[in-house]
């Protein structure tokens, strides 16, 4: 049981997946709204720890009772307030990680200004997604595929455990493949917290502590990962 | 006897792919603006006619060679004759008429008669050779029969034939038939004035004046005032003469003022037109195209990444005259135009060429509306259409959309993905949004020659910096991740890699066909 708490400030239509999908993920949600409708239809939807409460007033935010380690998600429906949320967020907690929602170019630029750590632009995928279904069909196919949360298909990532098999080993001595999954790129904690590439050529050294990423059957991700813990 | 002969003609020339191509060829270069090479005949056309209004005007005061009269009594207007039959031809079918009626005469158990299809064929054909054009196209023939001088005038239908081929004066014809109404009335009103002026002109001066002898003379005086020409050859010499000249002075800068105003406004009303058709016109020529429907953050996402790699073979089509007004001033193809109405995607070359339809609108009923207008229209129309949630996705499905987006849920599922999996994020976003580090391509072996019976093992994809995500084998075959060493590659089979533009671009090079020349 995950004690973080994910504070979702906003709430509609467009964001029920996204908290249903937290909820399930036994992450502690709490919304924050500053309508009464959107209260109403969060409380309807059946969450218990939602608040209403001005979002511009910062004394209002620090008395959240928001720690480091939980997450700030930004999904107001107005990008002007999602902007000004963000930058309060911020500035009244600079450790968190805050997430947010924008719809075009020029907010993700103001997002990122703002202090956003990730900013989801809703088209941008879309709009790269429309072009593969136009000219890349397996593409298109792999892509819903790791989009659907009902496939058996996905990413995972891993982190190495110490004195496991991969701890030491360089990343070209080791046939990802052979276990029916791809290593994707990984983050090397002696180095920077920067996701690198494998297509970016790398010659790493896997330590415990670093985070792999790789695409594979979730049956074969979840072998593999046992498999680098030591568990058979 | 004759009758079944005919009947089996018609027959013939129906189940004949020979005689529709030739008819299709005809109807194309003559009627279908559509057609790429259309052009290229109408400039033929054009040029025939410079040349042969150029040989009668000079002839009028030089001799012209025998060599050049023969090419214009008999070349040229041969190949006008030869048009103007095409176009009667291409009009209307015969045989398919005379087909249809001996079929239902079958079905009915009824005498089958030959009269009653010929004389709906040519009925259309008559009413054809009553247009305008086609009677221009016919005088336009006349000037040829050299016995006869009075017919040289007929070389001003030759002038006129230029309307045919030359679309900017049809245009602004068409403007002017748009004012119909006020032109008309100024021309009454111009009739009206001149006639009354004429009349009390002739009846002022009539005997004072010794130019003004008749009423005729009277309205020619009236005429060439009131467009204040004023040749001056006939003046009035009464001080009534001279009133009655000011006033109509007047009335004629009025009118003029008038014919103007109404001819520049009626062109600024129809600009906006002109150029969105014109538009249009140069899709239509294209054979693969998109039409993208609403200018939302999506579409705008959409041109700013890949408006140049499609070039000119994209318009949108908005509702919203000031977004439409935007999309004009950053630079891209739109229309102001509501594509949910069938008449609006109809005057897309549904027929020829291979049209995907994108709705991208913010509205879900306009989507489901626009993707079942296309789909109605042809169904070999390509439509990717967006939708909120999965029960519009299933309700655009059913309206016949090929694939169905919904931002909202990628974005929610990537939300997600960022707070629980933050490291796998990355991965997922870059490739998702298509990163030059993260990028997925195919590699059609059918286009790479040199990698048809390879073994994978046999390709050092790690050295070209590349992953192998998998392989699609054959057409529409299934997709094997991560495919084994041993897999032999087929003409058919797809390579999905991954990796930076750059190296897919350097791989492609490498094992792409080269082909010499000797």
């Amino acid at each position: 049981m995950s004690h973080r708490t994910a504070f979702m400030f906003g709430y509609g239509k467009s964001t029920y997946f996204v908290a249903q999908e937290l909820f399930r993920e036994s992450l502690h949600l709490s919304i924050i709204v500053n309508d009464e409708v959107a209260f109403e239809e969060a409380k309807n939807d059946g969450y218990v720890d939602v608040t209403l409460l001005d979002i511009t007033d910062d004394t209002l935010l620090e008395s959240l009772n928001v720690n480091e380690e939980d997450y700030l998600i930004c999904v107001m429906k107005d990008n002007h307030l999602n902007v000004f949320l963000t930058l309060s967020l911020h500035n009244l907690f600079p450790n968190n990680m805050i997430v947010a929602l924008s719809d075009s170019i020029h907010t993700t630029q103001k997002l990122k200004m703002a202090g956003a750590n990730k900013i989801i632009d809703v088209y941008n995928v879309s709009a790269n997604r429309v072009y593969n279904i136009l000219h890349k069909p397996v593409t298109t196919q792999l892509i819903e595929r790791l989009l659907s949360s009902d496939e058996m298909f996905s990413f995972k990532e891993m982190q190495i455990p110490k004195n496991s098999c991969l701890d030491g080993v360089m990343v070209d001595d080791f046939d990802f493949r052979e276990h029916n999954i791809i290593l994707v790129g990984m983050i090397d904690q002696r180095l920077s917290d920067q996701f690198l590439f494998i297509t970016s050529g790398l010659e790493h050294r896997f330590d415990s502590g670093d985070t792999i990423v790789c695409i594979g059957y979730n049956d074969d991700l979840e072998k593999f990962e046992a498999y680098m813990k030591g568990v058979e | 006897m004759i009758k079944n002969w005919i009947v089996k003609f018609a027959f013939f020339l129906h189940g004949s792919l020979y005689y529709k191509k030739i008819k299709e060829t005809f109807y194309n270069f003559l009627q279908n603006s559509d057609y790429e090479y259309k052009k290229y005949f109408d400039v033929f056309m054009i040029l025939l006619i410079v040349v042969s209004i150029t040989i009668l005007v000079y002839e009028v005061k030089n001799p012209v060679p025998l060599w050049l009269d023969n090419f214009d009594i008999y070349v040229v207007t041969f190949i006008f004759l030869v048009e103007y039959i095409a176009r009667i031809w291409v009009y209307n079918n015969w045989h398919i008429q005379i087909v249809n009626a001996y079929e239902e005469s079958k079905f009915l158990n009824n005498n089958f008669s030959l009269w009653e299809p010929t004389k709906e064929v040519l009925k259309g054909k008559i009413e054809y050779m009553l247009t305008p054009s086609a009677i221009i196209d016919l005088l336009a023939i006349l000037p040829a029969y050299r016995p006869l001088r009075v017919l040289r005038i007929f070389v001003l239908f030759r002038v006129f034939k230029l309307l045919r081929y030359t679309k900017s004066i049809h245009q602004f014809l068409n403007v002017l038939a748009t004012k119909k109404f006020e032109l008309f009335t100024l021309l009454f009103l111009l009739i009206f004035i001149m006639v009354t002026a004429g009349i009390a002109i002739y009846v002022f001066e009539e005997k004072s004046n010794p130019n003004i002898n008749s009423l005729v003379d009277a309205l020619y005086w009236a005429m060439i005032t009131i467009s204040t020409v004023g040749y001056g050859d006939i003046s009035p010499v009464t001080p009534e003469g001279r009133v009655l000249s000011m006033v109509i002075i007047i009335a004629g800068i009025a009118m003029i003022s008038f014919v103007t105003s109404v001819i520049v406004s009626s062109f600024s009303e129809k600009l906006t037109e002109l150029k969105e058709n014109r538009l249009i016109e140069e899709m239509n020529k294209s054979k693969e195209f998109i039409i993208i429907c609403g200018y939302g953050q999506m579409t705008r996402m959409f041109l700013s990444s890949y408006a140049k790699e499609y070039d000119n073979r994209y318009i949108v089509i908005e509702e919203n005259k000031e977004r439409v007004e935007m999309a004009v001033k950053e630079g891209y193809r739109a229309i102001h135009d509501d594509a949910s109405r069938h008449d609006v995607i109809a005057k897309f070359n549904i027929d020829y060429a291979q049209i995907t339809l994108l709705a991208l609108t913010s509205s879900n009923i306009s989507n489901v509306y626009i993707t079942l207008n296309a789909k109605a229209l042809s169904p070999k129309i390509k439509v990717i259409s967006r939708a909120t949630n999965e029960r519009i996705a299933k309700k655009c499905r059913l309206a016949g959309a090929d694939y169905v987006i919904m931002p909202n849920i990628i974005a929610n599922r990537m939300l997600f993905t960022a707070i629980t999996q933050p490291v796998m994020y990355r991965a997922f976003y870059a490739i998702l949004t298509g990163q030059h580090l993260a990028h997925l391509d195919e590699i059609r072996i059918f286009h790479y020659q040199k990698l048809l019976n390879s073994k994978i093992e046999e390709i050092d994809f790690k050295d070209y910096k590349l992953l192998l995500i998998g392989i699609q084998a054959g057409i529409n075959g299934e997709f094997i991740f991560n495919p084994p060493k041993t897999f032999v590659l087929q003409k058919e089979d797809v390579l999905l890699l991954m990796g930076r533009k750059v190296s897919i671009e350097h791989f492609k090079k490498v094992y792409e066909e080269v082909s010499y020349v000797t």
